[in-house]
């Protein structure tokens, strides 16, 4: 049976209960391999599907999911979806919203055939650690990787839903341990595309070997304040951690601090800022939400103003507009909202802009899942990276913390720069924001 | 779930493809996730998950895949997938399944298959939302979440094992959010065991509304932190994830083994100040992170990981075990058949010992005390750990001065374990979960309060 009909049974058996209902499919198959002293270590290979029903009976929304497929799971997920609707409050603006049709499928390219041999991958797998663990000053490499991911998500509904966007990734990383006497360093490398071959072998393991090596010798700089620039992936990092800021559902639940804010210069005016969940560049391309809206590109901040926070169907009733198809939810939790593909669009300034006089560079952020308050917009994190003077590189640090708060630090602009870059991961593509001013704890 | 004939018939087919060890994880696991926004029922979810984890060990080459579906055929088609480019002939021959059924010391009163108490977890949290409200005009808004879960398991391996059990969890956690026009602050209180919701029962829901009310507006008004290296108080419960973070990821063999940990080779060795005793135990009444048996099926027990600042034990695995040379401790966990085991922690702490508190404080010039802490995180390789504060106060002149916020304390785990050089006798532990290679499992964290005379504290004053 396919998920079609598994979700068309099942919807009509809602629809029988006097219940409207959608219900999300997120279905993976994935391998990966991972290497240590030469040889595989781990080969593993698997296949999993879950279904998430959502149902809307009387204005009252419950929610279930099932790991299996036959008639009476799926009748038992029914089952509690409805009886979970009878606790929750009457709740008028979250409903199943009828949704336009998507335009055009997805690209068949985000799911490309890859007749890539096992062989091939083990291979790579092996001299990605074995000629990491070759080189000088590297003591092992303790954490490497390589995966190959195929998922996909449906969405069907009551109200005539039914799409789906199937799609492809392949992962390499490796974490080698570099070590100088008593002195050891790790920092993580990786890569992501959509076929095999977009993985550098040996770019990936040059990457990994500076990145931890040049760490060795490092050390902390003085307490105080300075600018600072991050790069690719910890700027994405600290936008992401941070992504409630344009969150609807925060706003009805009175907690987003920008909720009074619409309309309003609440950012440096050099800053603009979209989502773009359309670009087949990126590796979080979505063609529609979670309730099946089809996607499209949402201007967030325009030159510092505010002029849209995300909506799904729910929220966007509550505020009396549309749905900006940002509904996030997977098979096991219920309706929110979720950035896609967060752009940082080129600002003004250059170069020379970006690199002038003292400032840091920080590489890595730790414990930004846990030393950071998304309601005050406040961080304090572990950090590495190095300072910089007019662009040239002083000394590599580690051994600190950087803290500041990222509402107001956005406000607290020295420069933004005039080109954009991926991140590692391609979730988010950004102009690099030099900072003002965040308070540095070290030596 | 799976019978044993046919888990007989995949085990059997596993090893003669040639691996030297065979095993089965079958899971189900029931959830129910009950959320309230200030007075009202917020979300009602539930679920059920299902699927066999099948692991093939060739040397100490791990091969590991998984299903929802309980078929052995398919799992025999995935055995020969996996091992299609280990296969040799046959090492071993299964042996003949012994079925046990661990007895358990946690209490199992009122489960999730037999009701999920709905109605009254929806009381309990809006009576604790309610008590949050009103400890101050300030609180604007309350979260209420839990979760309960019921997670059975059946494992069978080619030494003989077939042994199950039924693990129940339950977690209830309030947020409060202060705001004062211009600035917004959070605190919160959970709450979580090993057993069913009679958990409600032991706990009055007010205090817990009362705690986190209470600590959203400590951190409204609590000034920038100071940054620099200084002495700092950690507070007893959750400041436990500093032991958690600095030492216990590094006693697992899972980076042991792979010499990825800074104690690898330290065994009998002093590694902390001859204060610090340390435990890691499974066999907790009703705690959150105890287990029966771990995910190997090995029965749980109490390992003593360092005794008066001497390393005693790592915590280990089959594998890791095999590995290492080091005796299994019980520690094969996992977070559910999407992964293999790896040696991982239960409930760990830090045990009590006989200063004071007041000494503690009385003994700062300038320095932090971190009344309650959040979460972290540690590179094994170089032992470097981060983790936050989640209230704190300054310390000046051997008194506590005002609350700070945004600060978080770096150092690396064997430098703060011999910094700890006071350690006070009121032991309490505290919830947490814990993300790792085998995924996020319930772990418990816990220590007295004591004193570190020097970390990185970063703040942003």
């Amino acid at each position: 049976m396919t998920q079609q009909s598994v979700a068309e049974r099942l919807l009509n058996w809602a629809k029988d209960a006097g219940a409207e209902a959608d219900l999300i499919v997120n279905e993976s198959r994935s391998l990966s391999l991972k290497a240590l002293n030469g040889a595989l270590e781990e080969h593993n290979a698997n296949s999993a599907l879950t279904l998430g029903l959502r149902v809307v009976h009387e204005n009252r929304v419950g929610t279930a999911y099932s790991e299996a497929t036959d008639e009476d799971a799926l009748r038992f997920m029914l089952d509690q979806a409805l009886m979970n609707a009878r606790y929750s409050e009457a709740r008028p603006e979250e409903q199943i919203a009828p949704v336009s049709a998507l335009e055009k499928a997805p690209p068949e390219d985000l799911n490309p055939e890859d007749e890539t041999e096992i062989e091939t991958r083990i291979q790579f797998a092996i001299e990605l650690e074995s000629r990491l663990a070759g080189k000088e000053r590297i003591r092992n490499v303790p954490y490497n990787g390589v995966s190959d991911v195929i998922r996909s998500r449906e969405v069907y509904s009551t109200q005539g839903a039914a799409v789906m966007q199937s799609e492809r990734m392949q992962y390499a990383y490796a974490m080698p341990l570099a070590a100088d006497g008593d002195d050891t360093a790790m920092q993580a490398a990786m890569q992501a595309g959509r076929h095999f071959g977009d993985l550098d072998l040996d770019a990936l393991i040059d990457l990994a070997y500076r990145r931890s090596t040049e760490l060795l010798g490092a050390g902390p700089v003085a307490t105080g304040h300075y600018d600072v620039l991050f790069d690719a992936n910890v700027q994405a990092q600290l936008f992401q951690a941070f992504s409630q800021m344009w969150s609807g559902k925060w706003a009805q639940d009175g907690i987003n601090p920008f909720r009074d804010r619409l309309g309003k210069t609440v950012f440096d005016d050099r800053l603009t800022i979209v989502d773009r969940p359309r670009v087949t560049d990126g590796l979080a391309y979505a063609a529609f939400d979670a309730e099946g809206v089809p996607t499209q590109e949402t201007q967030l901040v325009k030159q510092g103003c505010l002029t849209t926070l995300i909506h799904n169907t729910a929220t966007g009733r509550h505020f009396g507009v549309s749905s900006t198809g940002h509904a996030a939810r997977t098979a096991k939790t219920s309706l929110n909202v979720g950035l896609h593909q967060l752009f940082v669009l080129p600002g003004p300034d250059s170069e020379a802009d970006l690199s002038a006089d003292t400032y840091l560079v920080i590489s890595k952020l730790d414990g930004l899942h846990s030393g950071i308050n998304p309601v005050s917009g406040e961080f304090s994190c572990g950090a590495s990276g190095a300072l910089y003077r007019d662009g040239e590189r002083v000394q590599m640090v580690r051994g600190i913390t950087v803290a500041g708060n990222l509402y107001k630090m956005l406000n607290q602009v020295r420069a933004v720069g005039d080109s954009v870059r991926w991140d590692d991961q391609k979730q988010s593509c950004m102009a690099p924001i030099r900072f003002m001013e965040l308070a540095v704890s070290g030596a | 779930m799976l019978t044993p004939d046919v888990a007989r018939s995949v085990i059997d087919h596993g090893l003669s493809l040639g691996a030297d060890f065979a095993e089965l994880f079958i899971e189900r696991q029931l959830r129910s996730n009950v959320s309230t926004l200030a007075s009202t029922v917020e979300s009602v979810q539930s679920g059920i998950e299902f699927g066999i984890g099948l692991r093939l060990v060739f040397g100490t080459k791990v091969l590991y895949g998984y299903t929802n579906r309980p078929s052995g055929d398919e799992l025999k088609r995935m055995a020969s997938e996996l091992a299609a480019k280990d296969r040799r002939d046959p090492r071993t021959s299964a042996v003949a399944f012994d079925y046990r059924h661990p007895e358990t010391i946690h209490s199992q009163q009122k489960i999730l298959s037999d009701d999920p108490q709905i109605d009254d977890k929806i009381r309990f949290l809006l009576s604790a939302s309610e008590a949050a409200k009103a400890t101050n005009e300030a609180i604007s808004q309350t979260r209420g979440n839990n979760l309960q879960r019921e997670q059975q398991i059946t494992i069978f391996n080619s030494e003989g094992l077939h042994i199950e059990d039924t693990r129940h969890y339950v977690r209830s956690v309030i947020t409060a959010i202060a705001s004062d026009g211009q600035n917004q602050a959070s605190g919160s209180k959970d709450m979580g065991g090993l057993l069913g919701w009679e958990l409600a029962e032991q706990v009055d829901a007010a205090e817990l509304g009362q705690e986190a009310g209470r600590q959203a507006m400590v951190n409204l008004t609590a000034k920038p932190c100071p940054s620099g290296t200084m002495p700092v108080v950690m507070g007893n419960g959750f400041g436990g994830v500093i032991f958690h973070e600095a030492c216990g990821h590094l006693l697992e063999t899972t980076s042991v083994a792979k010499k990825a940990s800074v104690f690898h080779d330290q065994m009998g060795e002093m590694i902390a100040n001859e204060k610090v005793s340390a435990v890691d135990d499974g066999t907790l009444s009703d705690a959150w992170g105890s287990i029966n048996i771990d995910d190997e099926g090995m029965p749980t027990q109490r390992t003593q990981l360092i005794k008066n600042g001497r390393l005693t034990s790592f915590l280990a695995d089959r594998l890791g075990s095999e590995k290492t040379g080091y005796a299994r401790t019980g520690s094969g966990r996992r977070e559910s058949y999407r992964y293999a085991p790896a040696s991982r922690m239960r409930n760990t702490f830090i045990e009590a010992g006989t200063d004071r508190f007041e000494d503690m404080i009385a003994s700062i010039d300038r320095g932090i005390y971190a009344s309650h802490m959040g979460g972290g995180s540690v590179t094994p390789g170089t032992g470097e750990f981060n983790f936050a504060v989640r209230e704190g106060y300054y310390i000046e002149n051997g008194k506590i001065q005002y609350p700070v916020k945004g600060a978080t304390l770096i150092s690396t785990g064997p430098k703060v374990l011999r910094e700890i050089s006071m350690v006070s006798d009121n032991l309490s532990l505290a919830c947490g979960m814990c993300g790792s290679v085998s995924g996020a499992i319930p772990t418990t964290v816990g220590q007295p309060t004591l004193k570190v005379d020097s970390i990185l504290v970063g703040g942003n004053a």
